[in-house]
């Protein structure tokens, strides 16, 4: 009996995940569609890129700054045990632009701004602005979106851009400030140890990541039942989906660039 | 002419309509009445292609519009105007814009001419000065009227109004009713509206029906549903207290 509802359970489980998933591959494959040929409301992204960038930008500032400073600290006790101050800036950098940085800011981001587009949508699906929207001969998928996605795909990637200078930033000042290693070591270590394709291996990841948000938070966003309850759990799903999907994504891209 | 045939719907295991046949003639303002959870607004969401049904089929003017995708009923929801139950207005917008969509999305008229008509629409329906107020900013009434604004702006050859007073004190609902019929004169088209004021609804169609049970009970000219046979409808219009419901 007990075994019987245990597999009941998974089983549920299983067909839940399988519909969100497929779920989130038709939205994606609605989004790929009204990109071909390229056409958005031009006034939504703007509105939507002010509001999920500009108004990120203090937080993911505040966060990569002392991210780099946490990988000087961590790292400190090594650097001074083996002197090897020569070494700081680059693996501050390799961590922070093929790792640290965008899955960070990912996370953030999708805490931020995913969890905030899901409760957007979620409240305008039950208050039937989105049927407002169809009345009006109007493709939702198209007016709305289409510009979140886009415009979450190009944030994060600015944003991680932003933060991972930062994130040197704050990684240079720390070093210098407990580790004593002078700004020029450390910028020295970094520029001739760091490739160009470490930087591009992150920021990959983050245009990667910010589909992944986007598409999670705006599938839960329009598929909302139960009104203002069904808006919580919504929101809920979204931001675990989010945290899941870029954990998995980052394990595979990292698995199949290395 | 709105023809509905056969039409049945249900959401998951529960039927809602079965086999529900109505015609709408054009021109006329036709009211739906019904308990509550009846499927009124199921049956305008199914009219407005908002719905699709699970069986049987809805024709505007003779076309049939049950199998069409979302870019087909785009075209057709281009001839219809409505107004939610919720309002739907829209949070990111203004009043003033919120009104203005319909005609901007269309794009035949210039900026100061849509200016001008969507102030004569707030003054009409008792909200001049509130244009440049949020959704949130208004209260329950105020909202319906901005969405009866945004519904009759750009005179659709079909208007559904779902529950266009409810929320609405006495006066402001004669208001709102004069203003639809001074609406509908002027534009000649088809109204079909659903309202739990059975009355009012009575006074300001020409001909209604009842859902109940998800069939239609009575369908008739509004004038003699008072005195219907059905005593169902009977005892639902007079809302008496004996009776079968």
């Amino acid at each position: 009996m007990v075994g019987e509802r245990f597999l009941e359970n998974i089983g549920a489980s299983a067909m839940s995940t399988a519909r969100e998933i497929g779920g989130i591959g038709v939205l994606c494959g609605r989004v790929m569609r009204s990109l071909i040929p390229p056409s958005m409301d031009a006034r939504e992204l703007v509105r939507n890129m002010y509001k999920m960038g500009n108004m990120s930008l203090p937080i993911i500032v505040m966060t990569a700054f002392f991210t780099g400073g946490l990988m000087v600290i961590q790292s400190g006790i090594f650097v001074k045990r083996f002197n090897a101050t020569g070494i700081v800036g680059w693996g501050t950098g390799y961590a922070v632009f093929r790792e640290i940085g965008p899955i960070l800011i990912a996370l953030m981001f999708s805490g931020r701004v995913g969890a905030n587009n899901t409760a957007e949508l979620g409240t305008m699906t039950v208050t039937e602005q989105l049927d407002g929207l169809r009345a009006l001969s109007i493709n939702p998928i198209k007016y709305l979106i289409v510009p979140r996605v886009v415009s979450m795909v190009l944030c994060l990637f600015m944003l991680t851009v932003i933060g991972d200078l930062v994130a040197i930033g704050g990684g240079m000042l720390f070093s210098k400030l407990i580790l004593d290693v002078e700004f020029s070591t450390f910028y020295w270590s970094l520029v001739q140890n760091i490739h160009i394709a470490d930087l591009t291996h992150g920021l990959v990841k983050s245009a990667v990541f910010g589909a992944a948000i986007a598409l999670t938070s705006c599938h839960f966003g329009i598929s909302v039942r139960g009104g203002a309850v069904g808006v919580g759990r919504a929101v809920n799903a979204a931001v675990v989906a989010a945290a899941v999907s870029i954990m998995l994504l980052d394990f595979f891209l990292t698995y199949l660039t290395a | 002419m709105i023809r509905i045939r056969g039409v049945s719907k249900g959401f998951g295991h529960e039927p809602l309509l079965s086999g529900i046949d109505l015609n709408i003639p054009d021109g006329i303002r036709f009211g739906i009445i019904g308990p509550a959870a009846s499927g009124k607004s199921v049956l305008l969401k199914l009219i407005c292609g908002l719905e699709s049904p699970d069986e049987g089929a809805i024709e505007i003017d003779g076309e049939d519009i049950t199998g069409y995708d979302e870019t087909a009923m785009m075209k057709v929801r281009q001839r219809v105007g409505m107004l939610f139950q919720n309002y739907a207005l829209f949070d990111f917008m203004t009043v003033a814009q919120n009104v203005a969509f319909p005609l901007v999305r269309r794009g035949e008229l210039a900026p100061e001419q849509i200016d001008e008509q969507v102030r004569a629409r707030l003054r009409a329906v008792g909200l001049a000065g509130s244009e440049d107020k949020m959704p949130s900013e208004l209260s329950g009434g105020m909202k319906k009227r901005v969405g009866i604004a945004r519904a009759t702006i750009a005179r659709s050859e079909i208007v559904i109004y779902d529950e266009p007073t409810a929320g609405l004190d006495p006066v402001t609902t004669s208001k709102v009713y004069d203003l639809l019929r001074g609406d509908h004169e002027a534009s000649g088209g088809t109204v079909v509206a659903v309202s739990s004021d059975v009355a009012a609804l009575a006074a300001f169609t020409d001909q209604i029906a009842m859902l109940y049970d998800g069939t239609i009970r009575y369908q008739g000219p509004s004038s003699e549903i008072r005195d219907a046979q059905d005593p169902v409808v009977r005892q639902f219009v007079r809302g008496d207290l004996e009776g079968p419901l």
